[in-house]
């Protein structure tokens, strides 16, 4: 990698210029959303809303919030709780069945790890697995966020690979002062092997909260749905005018559904760009592992 | 990849000599710890990714939920010979090949180009925020970039209309126009994964050792022959896992997005094997086909399984790396 710095080139200039505007490619669409979501909505309709707020307001996050009716608030509170949930509980599912798999010398490791390659690269498809979670009763069951992605074969064979490149002679050291297994796996390998546990985890809590097809399939109570089903739902009633909503002004400011849209979806985008920085600092070291040496 | 062997009266691991003078019942009671260990994986394994395999079954079968999978009477190969009558099928196939490798063609090489031009840049500080910024998509859900696109391209009030109008144009309804399924849906890929991917390549490239590039400048190596000759080769076997990793995944579209964006005016490019599938077993009017519909997808899972299995064959004969 060229880090020295020197006179500016021709390439350089039209290089970083293209890359910057690539930059702006990916961050412009989001804060175009913002923008939508904190403008009025008569500067929304006439298309004066380009890249700052237009008539600046907080409206209409208080009318979401204050509108049981569109079921937003609750929503972001089932989509809050099957996340925390389901990263916990695929995490330590995985870390352990990872911790287990990564010890050489276990009779049937290979054909267990045959068994996990198969499945995943063999895809039943969405009607032979609704047939089995309906037999389990996970049907209109918010378990279904939780359950069946518990462990991703992927994400499992990153946290092995990572596991089997600790040096065995830790554990033998450990053992030798008497440490138990379970001691030797929650003190030595766990500390050891955070890259790998916040890779995953943050993996996990991405795919639940941005899980759409399963909540789609399987959770027709509407109390039970997650935030990304409601944005489905605003995108499909403005798109038929199932839902008509009533011209509300509120202090003076009017919100249209495009700015009920917007709002949804800022609601919808923020929480999981929280877990942003450590994916960042995470990512490399833990994709890399598991997409080499699989 | 080696089936399950007997318990090892040695260590595997020889690497001290206390270990060998470990006692059976040592080494059984270190193995019960692990076996403890896996069993809740091994729950999660029977039943959330073998039974749905077997499962399968009912491809082969007439199914009906009231029955169940031991009920159900058999109907042989009755839902693949549907399958091939299905006047939908030419169409199906089409859109799927079309949408899978178009999307193929566009996402794969954009984030390798984007890798080596962002590796050429010498400010540290624009280097990391354009690759800052280009991550953050990948954590933008379908359900949300759809929405945001139907803002933004909203014949009445979207912004690119909007524009399109001001240089004379006139608007486009681009959600209900067949031909611009295909360009939105493979934008949006690009959108969503490319920074993601880049990161992958970024890695690799960092592993390279700074003196095979002073080298190469000692001997008069110009910009283009070091990206040439360190660089790519750098990233080379990175380059071939990914493709491989593409190209099992090629026919199994994002489902979410197409879902998102699926209206019967779109239809006519739009609907793929995996939205068929969906439609027929989970469409709110008629009866739903179950085992019509399983069969229609283990047609395709079994292309898939080819496929990936094809090219994870080649490309341990071209290089040294496989996917598993």
């Amino acid at each position: 990698m060229s880090t020295r710095p020197g006179r500016p080139t021709v390439f350089g200039v039209v290089n970083g210029a293209l890359l910057v505007m690539i930059a702006i490619l990916c961050l412009y669409p989001l804060v175009y959303v913002l923008a939508v979501s904190l403008s009025d909505g008569r500067a929304v309709q006439s298309g004066d809303v380009t890249l700052l707020p237009v008539g600046l307001n907080i409206e209409t996050y208080r009318y979401i919030f204050s509108t049981p009716r569109l079921g937003i608030l609750r929503a972001l509170g089932n989509s809050f709780l099957y996340t925390a949930v389901a990263t916990v509980v695929a995490v330590v599912l995985t870390y352990m069945t990872a911790y287990a798999l990564s010890k050489k010398t276990l009779p049937g490791r290979g054909l267990i790890m045959m068994l996990f390659v198969i499945t995943w690269i063999f895809d039943a498809g969405i009607v032979p697995t609704y047939i089995v979670n309906q037999r389990l009763g996970l049907v209109d069951n918010w378990l279904i966020m939780v359950l069946p992605l518990a462990q991703s074969t992927f994400l499992l064979i990153i946290a092995r690979t990572f596991l089997e490149q600790i040096p065995s002679e830790l554990e033998e050291a450990a053992a030798i002062d008497g440490a138990g297994q379970a001691r030797i796996m929650t003190r030595i390998y766990l500390p050891l092997s955070t890259p790998a546990v916040a890779t995953i985890g943050i993996f996990y809590a991405v795919q639940t909260w941005n899980q759409f097809l399963f909540p789609l399939i399987y959770l027709q109570d509407k109390a039970l749905q997650p935030i990304q089903l409601v944005l489905y739902r605003l995108l499909l009633s403005s798109d038929s005018q199932a839902i008509n909503f009533e011209r509300i002004v509120s202090n003076d400011h009017q919100i249209l559904p495009q700015n009920i849209r917007a709002a949804t979806m800022v609601c919808a985008i923020v929480p999981i760009l929280a877990f942003y920085p450590y994916a960042q600092r995470y990512f490399s070291k833990g994709i890399m592992l598991g997409a080499v040496k699989g | 990849m080696a089936l399950a062997r007997t318990a090892p009266k040695k260590s595997a691991t020889p690497s001290g000599p206390l270990l060998r003078h470990r006692t059976l019942w040592q080494r059984v009671k270190q193995h019960k710890f692990l076996y403890l260990l896996l069993t809740p994986g091994l729950i999660h394994l029977v039943l959330f990714k073998i039974a749905p395999v077997s499962a399968l079954v009912i491809a082969f079968q007439d199914f009906s939920p009231f029955l169940g999978i031991t009920g159900s009477p058999w109907a042989g190969l009755q839902n693949f010979s549907q399958f091939l009558q299905d006047p939908n099928v030419l169409r199906l196939i089409r859109n799927t090949v079309l949408l899978a490798f178009g999307t193929l063609l566009f996402s794969f090489p954009f984030p390798v180009m984007f890798a080596l031009l962002l590796n050429e840049v010498r400010g540290k500080l624009l280097r990391k925020s354009v690759q800052t910024a280009s991550f953050v998509p990948y954590f933008i859900s379908s359900a949300v970039l759809v929405s945001i696109m139907y803002t933004l391209l909203s014949p009445q009030d979207g912004l690119v209309n909007r524009v399109l109008e001001a240089f004379g144009g006139s608007p486009i309804a681009f959600f209900s126009e067949p031909e611009w399924f295909r360009p939105l849906y493979i934008t949006m890929t690009i959108w969503q994964t490319f920074g993601y991917t880049t990161i992958i390549y970024m890695a690799a490239m960092t592993s390279v050792d700074p003196a095979l590039y002073e080298a190469a400048e000692l001997d008069g190596a110009g910009r283009w022959k070091k990206m040439r000759h360190i660089t790519v080769p750098s990233i080379a076997t990175m380059i071939v896992v990914m493709l491989i990793l593409n190209v099992g995944q090629v026919l199994s579209v994002d489902l979410d997005k197409v879902l998102l964006m699926y209206n019967p005016s779109v239809y006519e490019t739009a609907d793929v094997v995996q939205t068929y599938v969906y439609r027929l077993a989970f469409a709110p009017e008629g009866f739903p086909d179950y085992s019509y519909a399983a069969a229609v997808g283990l047609v395709q899972g079994v292309i898939a399984l080819v496929m990936i299995t094809v090219a994870n064959r080649a490309s341990r004969r071209f290089s040294d790396s496989r996917v598993f």
